[in-house]
């Protein structure tokens, strides 16, 4: 239609010369405003412009000016922002329309405007993205954060076929990864897209992948991968099928097919996550939600056999977190563990009981020994060995220990023996009698099935049901008490605490009237020569050492 | 086969006497004398066969059981379940009176209701009636409180023919008795039995009381009830007086005879001929002589007097023995006696650190067994290191004084008092304490022994006791909380604190004044955090001033144990948040280890504390000397706590472990941890697992160069390992295998449900209880139905009847009337005509 064309282009003209005229008029305009750096006068100026704008073409340069405010480094923050939102307004509203993009036959100014107006949302982006996501202000952040999704989608929503990997996500992500310290810019993003979205969860792994792989630098891959675990770790469920993801911000894009493509996507993220070295600590914070929130975004798990064996071996807290992992490969992918019980053996140690991982432990434990057909042999190892650590362990641990105790009794009538030992023969009974003897547990033999427990004896049970506790003591008792009972619920045994103790006793009030020490003593700190005994004398080292 | 109904009837007949041989002249004529009274006799006879042979009348079993033997009532058989036509009259009588004369006054409106009282109700005579009619006038008139029994008693009496109308009358009682029992006694019946069946006899009158009340149908007014109630516990109130005064006077009776009764018995024993009664007192008291010889030389009857011996020997059984007055005990016994004590109460603390339960028979203090038991080894208490061969006149060991200062209830009021009046006769005691003022340095040190000393003798001395602070007031202010208790001790000398306390206690005893109670428990509460805070505060009080403040606190908590054992609790609450002790909390971890019995099983507050304890040594490493210290400290006093019960503490050889490889220690402190490891070491020698627990600590020893606890450890393990045997923990019977023998009821009643489910049961009668009552009402509800259509018929009948009857009567007046004028007119006719 060249009658249209032609109007086109002469509205064209029209609106350049009119633009020409209007910037100058906004030059002066901004040069008598600038002096007065009155707040609601910018603003309200702002808010003008942003509407001239909308009304016709013809003011298109106001953009460049409220670029100019939006721009200006110490400005006012609030002006900044509100000139980014009228920008962000202005250009959705461009990108929506379709007023954008170029098109073939398209008249020259024409196609000189688009370019313009190109260049001037290249520059909103820049400044977006450097200048803002960039800055301290958690407003302007989250401001910038927030207009820049929107631009997303705004230009997702506006072409078929938009390559995301063109658009401003790739960059956004980028930033956010290597942004310092605790960004709330990253949990706001994490909060707000990623979990919400799948599509934009999908080009998030792949821009975390690329990123990571592109970087080699030490300091800064450090940076990015805790960055990158953070973004990964707040994805709490995988999705189960095709159907779950139909939370998309815009059109599902052309890779985004499968559920298998997605996940494989998932997966190399992660996967380039795990290879740059993680830390003590982020290595315990990914085993401790491994089970649940990270191997369901696997599409083959096994890749992190190795992974988990390496944090196995590493022992202590983490060889307990590796365990929860290491068992959920053993259930559901096969996964064959060499000498995987002489390994349980040896997480066995001094700080299992103290540890607040104990009961993870215990329960995973309960789930390896709840075979019958281990040998007793190798039962009795772990019997003995968690009945002395349990002789110098916290309440809540003997608590633990000794059900577990009576139910691997129950299942394993071979290790019995352990309790209740008849020596018939005459000469050992001598023997026995007239030497005593010592513990054949070797407490220091690494292999299970070699440290001889089966001929010992639980001693420290029974000097465990002396216990302090009432509680932990009458518990301690249900050992050398007839095996009624099927089997205890360790579930009930696992949680327990020193203030859980506490609680259950001081939370409640006085119901009967307490006992009261018939003798009253004629000396507690004093001793009879007129000095002070032994409690006054260290009760006057410990106000002394203060 | 049952003879005929005519044979039957003949027989009947014939025995009722209606019938029979024919009669002489002479016996028809002697019964004509007798008249009217024969006849109505004869009626009744007469009525009675018809009855009996009406097969309507009774309702039997629809057919007889066949065979006598499957039931175990056997009368059952012939039992008559009911008389249909006696309850179906009944029922149509009691419809008549009630529902009747509701159908009639249905749909009206208005009319007049007599509510004189007693009007309506047959039951009461025209007597019962002007009677009530008084009673409640006499009321009005008064208008005083109805219920008030102790007004009503001065009030007006009613009396009915000149005498009380009391219920409780004994003159009353007596005649009924004299009526009712007079006959059939033997008249030499003595007073106690004569008594008894009155009293028996009155309560059976009392029972059937209410039941008479209950026959009038009419329902009682609310006044009414509540009189009667008033009437009741009246009499109920005399009752008891009178046979309080019964009792009274049987026992006086029976006292006069005591002495003769002694005498008879010992002249019984001794087989002594007793010196011949006199003959009034012969029939009464006369034991001394063979019963049966007696009875002969009475010339009563055997069987009488082995009657009369009986009653005699029963009144003796009821009589209350004479108990010896109890024998001033010599200092020897009181020993033995306080050592007694101290083993029960050492046994009760076994049982308690066993676990076992309290149980209220355990706690009585009875079985002469036991008692002999502790008799025959009276070193036991030794054992339990109270030494039974006690200095006379001192108590035993470990006892305070100062606990009996307020345990022992009238100890203590004089204790009180004489405080008092100390406090009154300053003046004069001035001197004595002016006299001490010159040790005043010296007592300070020697405080404790002193005050024992000193109060061992009288309770009198006790404030003379701490002469060294005679310038202090006599009187304080009892301070109910800590704020309060500051200011009060804000002018007073750490060293006169315990002096004030006491003081404060002996002011506000318990025993003076009603709230005294409450008062010491706040300041005994306060006192709990004044230790606390006198602890903390730099520099730190003297510890004998913290002592005897405790032993004070101690010897409160006996009287107080709920208040302050609450309050030690939240102290305990306050660590448990804090989970640093402070030396304020150590004190009060101190405190509870020497008020409370710390080898209890569970204890409300020592189990807490000793957590809270094992809980820092669990949590905490040995950072800062400080720590060190504070460990030994918690140290020794875990291992105070179980100098009894010698229970394991697994975190005290964590934390002793710890401490001795720590770069904190002095040797003050190293020395104090391997006090805590042999002192722990002695204490749990014999727990089997000794050597797993003490060998991680022979390393740190040696470290440390402790040789000699060194080698007494290694002795100890050695030892340990002399004695280690395999565990035999299961030496249990066998469990017997669950029998399922079926329970059988001992004589079993087949009517009977025996469900051993006691709330299905329950709900099984509930049910058929409900259906029954379900079934009677629908049953009542139709008969009355068929009463009221009965009676509608009836009425529309009559009513018929009546309009029938007025209709044919006016037809008839009419035809009557109609005939006279025809006559009329034909007899006018017939005139004309002649005319």
């Amino acid at each position: 239609m060249p009658g249209t064309k032609a109007a086109d282009v002469a509205g064209a003209k029209r609106k350049r010369e009119i633009g020409k005229t209007e910037r100058k008029q906004k030059k002066e305009k901004i040069r008598r405003t600038s002096p007065s750096p009155d707040d609601e006068d910018l603003q309200t100026t702002i808010l003008r412009l942003e509407s001239q704008i909308l009304e016709s073409r013809r003011h298109f340069n106001n953009i460049a000016t409220l670029l100019q405010i939006a721009k200006k480094e110490g400005a006012d923050d609030e002006t900044a922002i509100l000139s980014t939102v009228s920008l962000c307004k202005v250009f959705s509203r461009l990108l929506s329309a379709g007023d954008m993009v170029k098109s073939k036959g398209m008249p020259h100014p024409e196609v000189v405007i688009i370019q313009w107006l190109k260049d001037r949302y290249r520059e909103f982006l820049d400044i977006l993205l450097d200048q803002y996501l960039r800055s301290d202000i958690p407003a302007k952040q989250s401001v910038a954060l927030t207009l820049l999704m929107r631009l997303v989608e705004q230009e997702a929503k506006a072409q078929k076929d938009y390559s995301w990997k063109q658009g401003p996500l790739p960059r956004l992500v980028e930033t956010l990864l290597f942004l310092p310290g605790d960004g709330d810019a990253r949990e706001e993003f994490a909060e707000k897209f990623l979990k919400q979205f799948d599509d934009i969860r999908f080009y998030t792994f792949q821009c975390i992948k690329e990123s990571l792989e592109s970087n080699s630098e030490i300091t800064t891959q450090q940076l990015l991968a805790s960055n990158s675990l953070s973004l990964l770790m707040s994805l709490d469920t995988a999705p189960g099928a095709m159907d779950d993801r139909n939370n998309l911000l815009a059109h599902a894009p052309k890779q985004f097919k499968s559920l298998s493509s997605y996940k494989s996507q998932a997966q190399e993220a992660w996967m380039a996550t795990l290879r740059t070295g993680l830390s003590k600590e982020q290595r315990k914070s990914v085993l401790g939600v491994f089970s649940h929130q990270i191997a369901p975004w696997f599409q083959q798990p096994e890749m992190l056999m190795d992974f988990l064996t390496d944090s196995y071996n590493v022992g202590g807290g983490t060889s307990l977190l590796a365990l929860s992992g290491l068992y959920y490969l053993m259930s559901e992918k096969n996964l064959d563990y060499p000498s995987f019980f002489d390994k349980l053996y040896s997480l066995l140690d001094e700080d299992l009981l103290h540890s607040k991982h104990r009961s993870r432990f215990f329960r995973l434990l309960d789930t390896f020994m709840s075979s019958t057909h281990l040998p007793a042999v190798l039962v009795a190892s772990f019997i003995k060995r968690l009945s002395r650590l349990a002789l110098y362990g916290p309440p809540a641990g003997v608590v633990a220990v000794v059900p577990w105790i009576y139910n691997l009794f129950k299942r394993h009538p071979a290790c019995t023996f352990m309790m209740h030992r008849d020596i018939l023969e005459p000469n050992i009974k001598r023997e026995l009698e007239e030497e005593g003897m010592d513990d054949p547990f070797d407490m220091n033999e690494k292999d299970p099935m070699l440290t001889n427990a089966i001929e010992s004896s639980i001693w420290e049970i029974e000097s465990l049901q002396s216990h302090y506790h009432p509680n932990v003591a009458t518990l301690a008792k249900i050992i050398s008490e007839q095996f009624t009972k099927r089997s205890y619920n360790l579930e009930d045994f696992l949680d327990h605490s020193y203030n859980a103790l506490l609680e259950v006793e001081l939370g409640k009030d006085l119901k009967k009237e307490p006992v009261v020490e018939f003798e009253i003593p004629k000396r507690i700190f004093t001793s009879e020569d007129s000095g002070l005994g032994p409690l006054g004398q260290l009760m006057t080292h410990v106000v002394e050492s203060e | 086969m049952p003879p005929s109904q005519l044979k039957r009837l003949k027989s009947s007949l014939r025995e009722q006497g209606i019938t029979g041989p024919q009669k002489s002249k002479k016996q028809k004529k002697q019964q004509r004398n007798a008249g009217q009274d024969q006849r109505a006799q004869k009626a009744a006879a007469l009525a009675s066969i018809r009855e009996s042979f009406n097969p309507f009348e009774f309702k039997h079993l629809a057919r007889p059981k066949k065979f006598d033997y499957v039931t175990n009532r056997p009368d059952d058989t012939k039992k008559v379940l009911g008389r249909p036509g006696v309850t179906k009259s009944q029922g149509e009588e009691a419809r008549k009176k009630t529902l009747l004369p509701e159908m009639n006054r249905r749909n009206k409106v208005g009319g007049i209701l007599d509510r004189r009282i007693g009007e309506n109700d047959p039951t009461m005579s025209l007597d019962d009636r002007t009677m009530a009619r008084f009673e409640r006038e006499q009321q009005r008139k008064k208008g005083a409180n109805v219920f008030d029994l102790e007004e009503a008693d001065d009030g007006i009496d009613l009396t009915h023919g000149g005498r009380s109308l009391r219920f409780d009358d004994a003159g009353e009682a007596e005649d009924y008795d004299a009526a009712s029992v007079g006959g059939s006694s033997d008249g030499e019946d003595d007073g106690f039995l004569r008594q008894k069946r009155r009293r028996d006899s009155d309560a059976g009158e009392m029972d059937g009381l209410p039941e008479e009340a209950e026959q009038p149908e009419r329902k009682k007014s609310k006044a009414e009830v509540m009189k009667e109630v008033i009437a009741k516990s009246k009499l109920h109130k005399y009752e008891r007086q009178q046979q309080k005064d019964d009792d009274e006077d049987l026992r006086e009776e029976l006292d006069k005879g005591l002495p003769d009764i002694l005498a008879a018995l010992r002249g019984h024993i001794n087989k002594k001929p007793e010196p011949p009664a006199p003959p009034k007192e012969a029939q009464l008291v006369n034991f001394g002589i063979n019963p049966d010889r007696l009875a002969l030389l009475d010339g009563k009857s055997r069987e009488q007097a082995d009657k009369e011996y009986d009653t005699r020997v029963r009144q003796l059984l009821q009589d209350q023995r004479a108990k010896p007055t109890e024998r001033t005990k010599t200092e020897e016994e009181k020993a033995k006696e306080e050592a007694e004590r101290l083993k029960e109460l050492e046994e009760k603390r076994m049982r308690r650190m066993r676990g076992e339960a309290e149980s209220e028979s355990e706690e009585d203090p009875e079985p002469n067994d036991e008692q002999d038991h502790f008799e025959g080894d009276v070193d036991d208490a030794a054992e339990f290191g109270f030494s039974s061969a006690l200095p006379q006149g001192t108590r035993p060991q470990g006892v305070d004084d100062e606990d009996d200062f307020l345990m022992d209830d009238d100890l203590v009021a004089s204790d009180s008092e004489a405080d008092v009046s100390d406090v009154s006769e300053d003046e004069s005691n001035q001197d004595s304490t002016m006299g001490m003022d010159d040790d005043e340095e010296f007592l300070k040190d020697v405080l404790p022994e002193k005050k024992t000393k000193t109060k061992a003798t009288s309770g009198v001395v006790t404030i003379n006791a701490d002469a060294a602070s005679s310038k202090l007031a006599y009187t304080y202010q009892c301070p109910r909380s800590h704020e309060e208790l500051l200011v009060v001790f804000k002018d007073v000398s750490i060293a006169d604190l315990p002096t004030v306390v006491q003081r404060i206690r002996a002011l506000y005893h318990a025993g003076l004044h009603a709230d005294n109670r409450e008062k010491l428990t706040d300041f005994t509460c306060a006192l709990v955090d004044h230790i606390s805070y006198l602890s903390n505060r730099k520099p730190a009080a003297p510890l004998q001033v913290i002592e005897a403040l405790i032993r004070h606190i101690h010897s409160m908590s006996r009287a107080y144990p709920s208040q302050i054992a609450t309050h030690i609790r939240q102290h305990l609450k306050q660590l448990q948040a804090s989970n640093d002790p402070t030396p304020g909390d150590l004190t009060i971890l101190t405190a509870i280890g020497t008020i409370y019995p710390t080898s209890d099983h569970f204890h409300q507050v020592v189990t807490p504390a000793i957590t809270l304890m094992a809980r820092w040594m669990g949590l905490t490493s040995p950072t800062t000397t400080q720590n060190v210290a504070t460990g030994a400290y918690i140290g020794a006093l875990c291992l105070h706590y179980q100098r009894l019960s010698k229970r394991y503490i697994p975190e005290l050889i964590r934390y002793t472990t710890l401490c001795l490889k720590s770069s904190h220690l002095t040797p003050a402190l190293v020395a104090a941890h391997t006090k805590n490891i042999l002192t722990a070491a002695d204490l749990w020698s014999t727990t089997p697992a000794f050597i797993e627990i003490f060998t991680p600590l022979l390393a740190p020893l040696k470290a440390q160069k402790q040789t000699q606890p060194l080698q007494r450890l290694q002795v100890l393990l050695q030892n340990a390992k002399l004695h280690r045997r395999p565990q035999t923990l299961h030496f249990h019977k066998p469990l017997p295998i669950k029998q399922s023998i079926p329970k059988f009821e001992e004589a079993f009643d087949p009517n009977k449900h025996y469900d051993p489910d006691r709330e299905r049961a329950d709900a099984t009668r509930l049910r058929k209880e409900y259906k029954r009552e379900r079934k009677g009402a629908m049953r009542e509800l139709r008969k009355d139905a068929n009463f009221i259509a009965r009676e509608k018929l009836r009425e529309k009948k009559d009513k018929d009847r009546a309009y029938e009857e007025k209709h044919r009567k006016l037809i008839s007046e009419i035809n009557a009337e109609e005939g006279r004028e025809k006559n009329e007119y034909e007899r006018e006719k017939r005139a004309r005509t002649r005319r």
